[in-house]
């Protein structure tokens, strides 16, 4: 009874310590200053917005031939970052890997904002961002439908459903914390504020076996999602007769990208949280280490991906493909080819040594290598295609303009502020999981005893 | 007087319609209270308005059609034939006019010298007239002022001209072809018998007139046959190329290349220039020479037919190969065959070229003369230089300038200050340009489509010019101008009249009638004079002389000419043949003199020669021959829009006070500065691919350079559309496309195409919706040259239409794929997909804060578009439709070339054709049989309605050449 008492009393504290951190928050300073950075960021976005709808889409440096460029390469970015947040909550959850528990709500949530971020994008590049929503298949006056053998219709789909799913999985995942945050918050203004949200849960154990039930479905179709998704945005442009575009092996390059950009973003975040929350003993060197090697798996993907695509190129003889390659390794925007095999791949090798994968500086900085590396490769994906396609008459160039930048750079205080207000008001791990998982553990370090 | 509305028939092939009432109560109304009226019920308010800088008016006052004439059907075109004049000639044609707004120029298809097409001035005259920086009133040491006070001014000057006979006083025009404007000055001058006229247009053919009278003893208009040529050898000369009968010889080159195609006549062109020019891409044998070589090349020409004393000398290397052929080709063609050269290389040249043409009986077969017909030649006596003299002198003391602005085409002779000493200055133009600001005076004149006039065409041809509008500025016709200074007062319509009535007799009002229909005067074209040559003992060759330094070669702008276009951003946004730059001239350079310089494209250079500098930018151009510099002129300028808004060189300035267009002795130096150029193709190296496509000559069955040739298109994963009803096509012939950009101004004019201006062009952001390609291929030093014009391609598989969610991008069942504006988000997948890059985006709002004249140009048929959508090639889909529709009333097919795009009407050489691909008897499904037929970047399977025929070259291999 005593290993009874002791998990229970474990179980109180971390409970107490989790939900805490929302309900007295340990370092207000740090995170007040962090908020007010992103809070700047934010108005930087609105400002950079409000230009774009007065003046129009030219404030951007795209032209013709390179009609897409930041804005769409964000998107993907965007994308890909958001997935490995689904992939490492439902995809562990799925397969009932227990370790998942201290990282998913962190994940989730920034699939969630990721995907506010990156669904943003193509609607602000559009030439008339007000008819964004022509794109969706409803019933309309004017008796048309979208073009649906355009990936793009399927693109918005796809990228509204994934928002709609990720909500879902994520609000889900909260619910039995939210019941415990009314439970345990003083004020009344947060007992009624987290009691809405939490849609009456009393933790019964028919609530909980529903809970479970739902939680894996929408976990199943997250995952499945996450695959259908990057196959259909890659398709915007694998679709394309464009040089370095038309190609097969889009869907699993991007898949794996994806994933990749994901879990480096996660490890950054992970190594960021875990000394300013105080929880290195919940996230601990077995899950820093596990994260390393799944960014380690899908970096080697990726750059199989680089290799494939540049031997198709090579193998096809086709005159335009070897040229967009050609421009690639030593065009005007080859900067962003050999940034990206380099950010990508170099430091990602040392990731084969348990040492490094341990080290969250390591970790932190192999990540934000990978982050910057992908983002490179997405950019290079589109400029170096568009630039140069098939007729030399129709060649041009391409340089981000200010705006571009400045609205970049906005975009993330749109992921940041709602970012940090979620760390600071919900429980940013999952407590009832963790609880569990630490009470199985010592239930089974009990029977062995 | 015959007032009210004659309509011929409009299911006419073409259809003339006169409105006189209107034009007539304008010309018709007296001075004083009922003109001002008039003024008042016209034009006044934009006048006013344009004058106090502001303009609230809605488009009615603008461009008043206030009482709507009788059987007029808003909405429906009406047609006007009339002229435009460019270098004083008239350029033939039909204007059509919506509800009083002229919004298109048609080439007049039964004018003998032009047949319906046109060239890009005349295209972009339309523009001229609606364009809001046009001069719109008179205005007195800068001030404005009024037209009495004009008035005033000019009936004091002309009674003062009357007391001493018009000493001192000079009329300078540019060139006049003007039967009326010529017997108003002839008057004038009877009447002041001191007064002098003088005509100082900059490239006017001054040496050739020159050379006639050395060698007929009078001076004649020279008037070139191309279409009767078997060989056509041209020295430095861009026959081509722009000028005031571009659309002449571009039809007869047309006419020369399909014969030969055909089977029917040899037909061989050798170039043998500095500069590259259209001419010399379309060549059949090319050489690059330096300036200096060309009088050699012609006096080894002059040797073999005995004109020239053979000294021994030897020309060197390929310009000794080039004379051979070019004097082997002469001979074989005899009388069939034709030689120019430059009017640069003077008056000898010119003069023995003519004997050269004697000899080989050419004179009377390729070559004709015509007389002046009381025009008055451009010749050193009434030369720009006499006028310098006189005013030096203080000989010319009163001076009235017409439509020319010597202050800037004279700059590098400091014409400014000169001006400044003389009396009285009256400057009468369209714009208010250098001179008009250096003048005392400055009168805004009427533009052609304004006015009453008349003018001779190529081969003389009277057009009598009709207002297609009211005027909507204050300005008056230089025609009311003279006369107010001869002290009458008439209307412009009258005065014109005044010179046909005693020539027509009785049946004046009948044939007035018929003319302004026709709009030109049948049977006028002047007889060809066939005068004997005098004698002439055979000239001595003369020494080659050594030459230091770069020499530079000036050309006539191909967009905007001397720079009287250069207020014009239609012509100013037009890409120039050769390097695609708009809104600028670049200082052309060989490759190896860039290689030595260190120079790249947009990098810096200071142009010194003598006392005079000028910073220019440079283009490396392929094909120019070395040690020498190419600039064309209308740049440069330092007052007026052309000074903010372009990039460049004033070649005027560099040419100093000689007029020469071939400058010795000049020297640049690299400055360090570099430009983004607003070229619209920054690439124009083929690098062997085969987008513009040969086959050689007399195997006209094989393709050279190409991809084995696709019979069948590979399979697509899309089902094939159904080919029923009409099915619209398009054939471009790349053998006779000389890439002078007629289309690409009747495309802009025709489908509203907004200009954006030099910076936007240079992001890459220009909105034309056809372009002409330029490549060149092989060796830099002497490469082939290609011109490809690339409409949308209208592709059977689109990759746009695939792309498009929204369904902006659709395929109509007559085979046009379509872009619906309104529909359009702005994706701009259909770009990113599309192979060809045809589409164009409104990256901006380009057309809601388009001032008031310009938004009344527009063809009200096609839609202007909004901020945030993609544009592009219809095939004219308004002209298809439009057709469709009177057809279908009349419950007939459309017929064979009933429907024409605006690209391929302008088309001089009839490069363009259009028609019903499902129906194999068409004119275009005959081209597509050819079998020099090809699809551009077939291998994409897009399956382009748009197909291109190969340029037939000469067998000889390029790089088999040797010197």
């Amino acid at each position: 009874m005593s290993t009874d008492q002791q998990t229970a009393g474990r179980i109180h504290a971390i409970t107490h310590r989790v939900t805490g951190a929302a309900l007295r928050y340990p370092h207000p300073r740090a995170w007040d200053v962090c908020f007010a950075g992103a809070m700047a960021l934010l108005v930087l976005f609105f400002v950079s917005v409000a230009w774009l709808f007065y003046k129009g889409v030219g404030v951007w440096g795209n032209n013709i031939p390179v009609n897409w460029s930041l804005a769409i390469s964000n998107y993907i970015w965007f994308l890909g970052v958001g997935h490995a947040g689904t992939l490492i909550s439902a995809l562990l959850l799925l397969v009932n890997q227990g370790r998942r528990n201290e990282l998913n709500r962190f994940a989730e949530t920034m699939t969630l904002f990721s995907v506010v971020c990156a669904g943003l994008y193509p609607v602000l590049h559009l030439g008339r961002p007000w008819l964004f929503y022509w794109m969706a298949p409803y019933p309309n006056s004017m008796g048309i439908w979208p073009q649906f053998k355009s990936p793009l219709a399927w693109d918005f789909f796809a990228v509204l459903t994934y928002l709609l799913v990720s909500v879902v999985f994520w609000y889900i995942g909260l619910l039995p914390d939210l019941g415990i945050m009314r439970d345990r918050a003083k004020k009344r203004w947060q007992q009624v504020l987290y009691g809405i949200f939490a849609l009456g849960w009393r933790g019964s154990a028919r609530h909980w076996a529903r809970w479970e039930t739902a939680y894996r479905l929408s976990a199943a179709i997250a995952v499945a999602l996450v695959v259908s998704v990057t196959a259909e945005y890659s398709l915007i442009f694998a679709a394309g007769p464009v040089p370095g575009w038309n190609s097969t092996i889009y869907p699993p390059y991007f898949l794996m990208g994806a994933v990749f950009s994901g879990f480096a973003v996660v490890s950054m975040i992970t190594a960021v949280l875990r000394p300013s929350l105080d929880i290195s003993d919940l996230v601990t060197d077995r899950h820093l280490d596990l994260l390393g090697k799944l960014t380690l798996a899908c970096g080697l993907m990726t750059a199989y991906g680089y290799v494939a695509e540049a031997f198709t190129a090579l193998y096809s003889a086709d005159k335009f493909e070897i040229q967009t390659l050609a421009d690639r390794v030593s065009g005007s925007h080859s900067f962003s080819y050999w940034g990206a095999i380099v950010c990508n791949f170099v430091p990602l090798q040392l990731l084969w040594f348990r040492a490094v994968r341990t080290s969250p500086l390591a970790l932190f900085a192999i990540g934000l290598s990978v982050t910057v590396g992908m983002w490179l490769e997405r950019y290079m994906l589109l400029a170096t295609s568009l630039y140069r396609d098939y007729l030399i008459s129709s060649w041009g160039g391409y340089a981000p303009s200010l705006w571009e930048w400045l609205l970049f750079a906005g975009m993330l205080g749109v992921f940041f502020v709602p970012f940090l207000l979620f760390v600071r008001f919900l429980p940013m791990m999952s407590t009832f999981e963790v609880a569990r998982r630490i009470y199985n553990e010592d239930d089974r370090e009990a029977h062995h005893a | 007087m015959e007032d009210g509305t004659i309509r011929t028939d409009r299911k006419n092939a073409h259809l003339l319609s006169l409105r006189l009432d209107e034009a007539d109560a304008a010309r018709n109304a007296p001075d004083g209270i009922d003109r001002r009226a008039f003024l008042k019920a016209v034009g006044a308010s934009l006048a006013a308005a344009g004058l106090a800088g502001c303009s609230g008016e809605p488009d009615q006052n603008a461009l008043p059609y206030v009482e709507v004439p009788e059987g007029t059907v808003p909405g429906i075109a009406r047609y006007y034939a009339s002229a435009v004049t460019f270098e004083g000639y008239a350029q033939p044609i039909l204007g059509r006019t919506f509800s009083g707004r002229p919004v298109k120029l048609e080439g007049n298809p039964d004018h003998p010298a032009c047949e319906g097409a046109t060239d890009l001035f005349t295209q972009a005259a339309l523009m001229g007239l609606y364009d809001p920086a046009r001069s719109q009133a008179p205005r007195r040491l800068g001030d404005p002022v009024t037209w009495k006070d004009a008035e005033a001014v000019l009936v004091r000057l002309g009674r003062q001209l009357d007391e001493n006979e018009g000493a001192g006083f000079r009329i300078v025009t540019g060139q006049v072809s003007s039967p009326t404007l010529i017997r108003q000055i002839d008057a004038l001058l009877k009447r002041w018998p001191n007064a002098r006229w003088h005509m100082i247009a900059p490239f006017a053919p001054v040496r050739a007139a020159a050379a006639t009278r050395a060698v007929y003893g009078r001076p004649l208009l020279l008037r070139p046959r191309l279409e009767k040529a078997q060989t056509l050898v041209l020295l430095d000369e861009d026959i081509l190329g722009p000028g005031p009968f571009q659309t002449v010889y571009g039809e007869a080159f047309g006419a020369a290349r399909r014969a030969r195609r055909e089977g029917d006549a040899p037909f061989r062109l050798l170039v043998a220039e500095p500069v590259p020019t259209p001419t010399g891409a379309m060549a059949d044998k090319r050489h690059a020479v330096e300036p200096q070589v060309v009088m050699p090349i012609l006096q080894a020409i002059g040797v073999a037919l005995g004109l020239v004393e053979d000294s021994g000398q030897k020309l060197a290397g390929k310009a000794a190969s080039f004379a051979d052929q070019a004097i082997a080709a002469l001979r074989h063609a005899g009388a069939a065959s034709l030689l120019m050269v430059g009017e640069r290389h003077g008056a000898e040249a010119q003069q023995l070229a003519l004997r050269i043409n004697e000899a080989l009986g050419a004179m009377g077969s390729t070559l004709s003369l015509l007389e002046p017909e009381g025009a008055p030649m451009p010749e050193a006596a009434n030369g720009i230089t006499q006028l310098k003299d006189d005013l030096e002198r203080g000989a010319a003391q009163d001076l009235l300038l017409v439509n020319v602005d010597p202050v800037y085409t004279e700059s590098g002779g400091d014409f400014a200050s000169l001006l400044k000493s003389a009396r009285l200055t009256i400057h009468a133009g369209l714009y208010e340009d250098a001179t008009a600001r250096t003048c005392d005076w400055h009168l805004p004149l009427q533009h052609d489509l304004e006015s009453w006039s008349d003018a001779r065409a190529f081969d003389g041809t009277v057009s009598i010019i009709q207002p297609l509008v009211k005027p909507f500025f204050d300005v008056r016709s230089i025609h009311s101008v003279l006369a107010m200074l001869a002290g009458r007062f008439a209307s412009d319509h009258e005065i014109v009249q005044e010179t046909w009535k005693p020539e027509w007799g009785a049946a004046f009002g009948e044939r007035w009638r018929d003319v302004l229909l026709k709009g030109f005067v049948d049977g006028s074209a002047s007889q060809p004079v066939r005068p004997t040559a005098l004698p002439a003992a055979p000239v001595r060759r003369a020494e080659t002389a050594p030459f230091n330094g770069f020499t530079l070669a000036v050309h006539p702008d191909p967009s905007i000419w001397d720079g009287s276009l250069s207020e014009n951003a239609w012509a100013q946004e037009t890409p120039k043949p050769m390097n695609k730059m708009t809104w600028g001239t670049l200082l052309t350079v060989s490759p190896a003199t860039a290689s030595e310089l260190g120079l790249k494209n947009g990098d810096g250079v200071a142009v010194h020669i003598e006392n005079r500098a000028q910073s220019a930018l440079v283009w490396v151009q392929p094909g120019q021959a070395d040690k020498t510099l190419g600039l064309t002129t209308g740049y440069g300028r330092k007052t007026g829009e052309g000074a903010e808004t372009t990039l460049g060189a004033n070649a005027f300035l560099l040419m100093g006070s000689s007029g020469k267009r071939l400058v010795e002795g000049v020297a640049i130096e690299k400055t360090g500065e570099h430009v983004d150029l607003p070229t619209t193709q920054p690439h124009q190296a083929m690098d062997g691919r085969d987008f513009a496509r040969t086959a050689p000559l007399t195997q006209a069955g094989q393709m050279r350079d190409a991809q084995p040739r696709v019979t069948e298109a590979p399979p697509s994963f899309y089902p094939d559309r159904p080919l029923d009803g009409p099915q619209w096509g398009m054939s471009i012939d790349l053998d006779i496309c000389i890439g002078c950009n007629a289309c690409v101004v009747a495309c802009v004019a025709e489908n509203n195409v907004p200009m954006v201006g030099r910076e936007l062009v240079a992001e890459g952001r220009e909105m034309h919706w056809l372009r002409v390609d330029h490549y060149h291929d092989g060796n830099v030093e002497d490469p082939e040259f290609h011109f490809q014009p690339v409409p949308c391609m209208h592709c059977e598989q689109a990759p746009c239409e695939m792309g498009c969610p929204v369904n902006a991008a659709v395929h109509s069942r007559d085979g046009l794929n379509l872009q619906v504006y309104n529909r359009c988000i702005g994706t701009r997948t259909c770009s990113s997909f599309c192979p060809y890059k045809v589409r164009r985006f409104n990256w901006f709002d380009f057309t809601s804060d388009d001032p008031e004249t310009l938004q009344a140009m527009r063809n009200p048929d096609v839609t202007v578009r909004m901020r945030g959508v993609m544009e592009k090639c219809t095939y004219c889909v308004q002209r298809i439709e439009e057709t469709r529709i009177s057809a279908q009333k009349e419950g007939r097919p459309i017929r064979d070339g009933e429907v024409r795009t605006a690209c391929q009407q302008a088309c001089p050489t009839q490069a363009i054709t259009f028609g019903d691909v499902a129906d194999p008897s068409t004119a275009v499904s005959r081209k597509k049989r050819e079998e020099r037929n090809y699809l551009l970047l077939e291998e994409v399977n897009t399956r382009p309605r748009t197909s291109y025929l190969a340029r037939l070259i000469e067998d000889e291999p390029k790089s088999g050449e040797t010197g």
